[in-house]
């Protein structure tokens, strides 16, 4: 067993675990907490697939900002250990869980039967760019995708607005004035 | 004005009438109620009076007069207009009905005075003329069909005017269910000759009759005439459904004059004459109409000899005067049918009124063995009923003399006629003579046997008017058709009536093969006509004898003759008989098919229907339960099965 | 002995596969959770599992389009989830409640 098969069992395992442990732990905190952790790990294996600059965005944006934002809201809630994390119905959880299942079965046996990486594989040989430079992602982002990038700025700062109305806003969103 | 007008305003007139009473109809004020109907029956009687000069004075060829209104529907290449038409027949028919009417709408008003429903009362009586005037005026069957409906409609709600009794009830019903039986024959008789001849408009259908004689049983032209024949007996009164006129009896007693006597009950004979081309060349049919009129006339007569009510004496003395009218029509004498039609509208109206009057006089007493020597309490209502009845005896020369001589004659006399047919109308005339005779001497001759706490008075003078025009009509009815046998003997007296009418009544085809050449002599004529009149004067002095001089006699005349004349006081249990071979197992069936099909079949199939449905809606409701997550479930489910048939592919 | 090459030689199908799986596990939280907190997280999951298979790609095309577009999804996923918690915040303020089976007014 190679390092590189290690590595990535080790990291695959821990992002289930923690993943599954965001869904099952009843207290919200601990959700939080694993997601964070989930976060982390996915950071890790963006860094095995050589996309070192989006793993530091992860870290950054994910388990930095949007995780505070989570806790933050959470410690405002101050919820405790919830008595009815899951949903009620026998029947209709394990149809959930039945048709979850079978989704993912699909998926990954969707990915086998297709095949979809065979071909490429040998055009990413002809690729002279050495594999992890920003400089390629910056030429993409900054030249061909400039609109796009702008147009997420101006999204940015349409929801901060909004975030601040929703917050000033008396009774939500069932207020009668 | 022009004709369209007018004949708008006529029928229009009693529409409006109806109108404006029947959205006040809970007011009791019966001086507003009867004048606004009164009027408006009047006035329609005026528009009939113009458009009939109006026809007097056109040339004799073109003495009709057709107004188109719009069309009322159409379908494919069939399309029915709201058209009607006055000539020579609907125009007397019009007279009759607005005219009779507009008195019978005065008697009312001082007879109903005292009614809580007289606006009602006056609303329907309006009604009634205006479907009348449909029925009469309309120029094709379904038009005619609408008023024929109406005045059915009319008659129910009037028999059953006062409602809060039970058996008057039931006696509207009766008519109502009775009359249903006859219309749908009519209605039948309708498709087929449709079917037949591809136009329901009276005229076409008279010129596309066939010009030759239809000997089969199974020709189209027979069975639609007498399909059409068994809806008049529905509506007239005649064999086997005369059994709801006596009952109807149970209604307001100028409804009796103005439905039951003088128009509607005629509406059936006023069918057949309107069609009379048709009807000739059904000799079949016609045999058949002249042996029901036949029948009926004598069977309708001896039910009258044995009853006590003055109105069912009238009642079955009415059946048995249309049973004269079809026995008329069904000899091919149309003209002779009309004649009577119009003398017995005037004489058997005079009559109801009368009775009206008595009744109303006696304080609602109806039974004739408790009156007697009303002559001096009733003086106007006793001398105009003693017109009615010489008229309807047929005492020369009043009006009813010269219609029934007129039948009867041609009973014998026309090609399709027979001597049978003759005895039975003669024997028929002595029975009226008789039973008519029994209802004067027990009503206003004789001594008194009215009640002690009842005081007999005369009605007032909105009452006795229409009596007296009527009573003078009743007279002088009959003259405008006085026989040519007579006229020649009383110095060239035209029958108006016969020249009247003529150009629409089809000549038999028998007798314009035999040419103009009567086949029978005038003595012939002479003979029949003393014969009858003596058999009606022999009657009379039979009953005068024993109801006036020997008032034992009638005692010891029903006990010789004891079953049947059992039999005959009881309606020859035809009513009964009608209960236990149609009504009563009839209703059983009904009641098994309610409870075993109805309940078992038809109502479990739609619980289980509705139920499938409920549950259906109940369980995609459920699916609908507002909980996000479940809808979240369906998107995740939809992409496992999309997923899944793309890789089965 | 038994064929271990599928443990020993990692192929970026084996990414996808890890990806599915998270994304699943975030489909998992969404239909059973009832904190919608909880929920909001399992929402990220899912993005960030989409994240995962877009590097993927990224990684074996030898291109940087996927990572432009994971790019992308991060900016909106922050945006959805700062507005999302807005809401929450309000919807907190009006029912003292954040469960989310007390808010259900889509009922058919």
């Amino acid at each position: 067993m190679t390092a590189d098969a290690f590595l990535f069992w080790f990291l695959a395992a821990l992002t289930i675990v923690s993943a599954l442990s965001v869904v099952l732990m009843t207290n919200p905190i601990y959700s939080a907490l694993s997601l964070a952790m989930t976060m982390v790990s996915v950071a890790a294996i963006f860094v095995t697939l050589q996309a070192y600059f989006l793993a530091g965005v992860q870290i950054i944006v994910y388990a930095g900002a949007v995780m505070v934002l989570f806790v933050m809201v959470l410690m405002l809630f101050d919820l405790k250990h919830e008595l009815q994390a899951f949903t009620r119905g026998r029947f209709s959880g394990a149809f959930k869980i039945a048709s979850i299942g079978s989704l993912a079965g699909l998926l990954v046996g969707a990915m086998y039967t297709a095949n979809v990486l065979t071909v490429p594989e040998a055009a990413s040989v002809a690729n002279t760019t050495p594999k992890g430079a920003i400089t390629p992602l910056a030429e993409e982002l900054f030249l061909r995708n400039v609109f796009g990038f702008e147009a997420l700025g101006v999204l940015l700062l349409v929801i901060a607005v909004g975030t601040v109305a929703l917050s000033r806003s008396k009774g939500g969103t069932h207020a009668r004035h | 004005m022009s004709h369209q007008l007018l004949v708008a305003v006529l029928i229009l007139s009693p529409l409006i009438g109806f109108l404006l009473n029947g959205v006040r109809f809970k007011h009791t004020n019966y001086i507003a109620a009867g004048a606004i109907a009164t009027t408006a029956v009047f006035i329609s009687f005026i528009c009939s009076v113009l458009l009939f000069l109006d026809l007097v004075n056109a040339p004799e060829n073109q003495r009709t007069i057709a107004v188109g209104f719009y069309e009322w529907f159409s379908v494919d290449k069939f399309s029915i207009n709201a058209g009607f038409v006055v000539d020579q027949i609907s125009s007397i028919m019009i007279l009759i009905i607005t005219g009779v009417g507009s008195l019978i709408h005065l008697f009312s008003i001082g007879y109903m005075h005292h009614d809580k429903g007289v606006t009602k009362y006056f609303a329907y009586l309006n009604l009634f003329v205006f479907n009348m005037l449909l029925l009469v005026l309309g120029d094709s069957l379904l038009t005619m069909f609408v008023g024929w409906e109406g005045v059915g409609l009319c008659s129910y709600l009037l028999i059953g005017f006062w409602f809060n009794d039970a058996a008057k009830a039931a006696a509207g019903m009766k008519a109502f269910i009775t009359n249903r039986i006859g219309d749908a024959a009519f209605i039948i008789g309708m498709f087929i000759l449709f079917f037949t001849f591809g136009t329901l408009n009276i005229h076409e259908l008279n010129a596309l009759a066939p010009t030759t004689m239809e000997a089969s049983w199974l020709g189209a032209v027979t069975l639609g005439t007498l399909m059409l024949f068994i809806g008049a007996t529905g509506k007239s009164a005649q064999i086997p459904l005369y059994v709801w006129l006596p009952d109807a009896m149970a209604g307001p007693t100028p409804v009796s004059a103005l439905i039951h006597a003088a128009t509607m009950v005629t509406a059936g004979v006023y069918m057949i004459v309107r069609l009379n081309p048709l009807f000739v060349m059904a000799p079949n049919t016609m045999m058949v109409i002249a042996v029901i009129g036949a029948a009926t006339a004598v069977m309708a007569a001896t039910i009258g000899l044995t009853q006590y009510d003055i109105k069912k004496v009238l009642a079955y003395s009415t059946v048995s005067q249309l049973g004269y009218m079809f026995l008329a029509v069904g000899v091919g004498a149309f003209g002779a049918g009309m004649f009577h039609l119009m003398t017995h509208a005037f004489f058997k109206a005079l009559m109801f009124l009368g009775s009206g009057s008595v009744i109303h006089g006696m304080h609602e007493e109806q039974d004739i063995r408790k009156m007697g020597g009303l002559k001096k309490y009733m003086p106007i209502t006793h001398i105009t009923f003693v017109m009615g009845w010489l008229a309807i005896i047929g005492t020369p020369p009043f009006s009813g003399f010269f219609s029934k001589d007129e039948i009867l004659w041609q009973a014998y006399s026309s090609p399709r006629g027979h001597v049978l047919l003759w005895v039975a109308g003669a024997i028929g005339a002595g029975l009226t003579a008789f039973y008519m005779t029994r209802l004067m001497a027990l009503t206003f001759w004789g001594t008194s046997r009215v009640d002690k706490h009842v005081h007999p008075h005369e009605s007032g003078s909105l009452m006795t008017i229409p009596l007296i025009v009527l009573a003078v009509l009743s007279v002088i009815g009959g003259w405008i058709g006085i026989p040519h046998v007579i006229g020649e003997s009383l110095g060239h007296i035209p029958n108006y009536w016969e020249h009247w009418l003529s150009p629409l009544i089809a000549k038999m085809p028998e007798v314009a093969a035999a040419g103009e050449h009567a086949a029978h002599s005038a003595v012939e004529e002479w003979l029949l006509m003393g014969a009858s009149v003596s058999i009606a004067g022999i009657s009379v002095l039979t009953a005068c004898l024993m109801y006036l001089k020997n008032t034992d006699a009638p005692k010891k005349v029903s006990d010789a003759f004891g079953p049947v004349y059992k039999a005959v006081y009881n309606k020859y249990f035809v009513d009964e008989f009608y209960f236990a071979s149609l009504i009563n197992p009839l209703i059983k069936g009904s009641r098994n098919l309610w409870y075993y099909v109805d309940v078992n079949v038809i109502d479990k199939a739609t619980y289980k229907t509705t139920d499938l449905v409920r549950g259906g809606g109940s369980f995609v409701r459920s699916l609908q339960n507002g909980n996000m997550q479940q809808y979240a479930l369906y998107v995740i489910a939809g992409a496992a099965i999309t997923l899944s048939l793309v890789l089965m592919r | 002995m038994p064929d271990i090459s599928i443990l020993t030689t990692i192929t970026p199908n084996h990414y996808l596969v890890l990806s599915a799986c998270l994304f699943m596990i975030g489909v998992a939280g969404v239909l059973l959770r009832r904190n919608l907190i909880v929920l909001f997280m399992s929402i990220e999951l899912m993005l960030n599992a989409v994240n995962l298979s877009f590097v993927t790609f990224s990684h074996s095309f030898g291109k940087v389009d996927g990572q432009v577009m994971v790019f992308f999804v991060m900016t909106i996923a922050a945006a959805e989830a700062a507005v999302g918690l807005a809401l929450a915040v309000s919807i907190f303020k009006r029912f003292k409640e954040v469960n989310i089976r007390f808010f259900e007014h889509l009922k058919g």
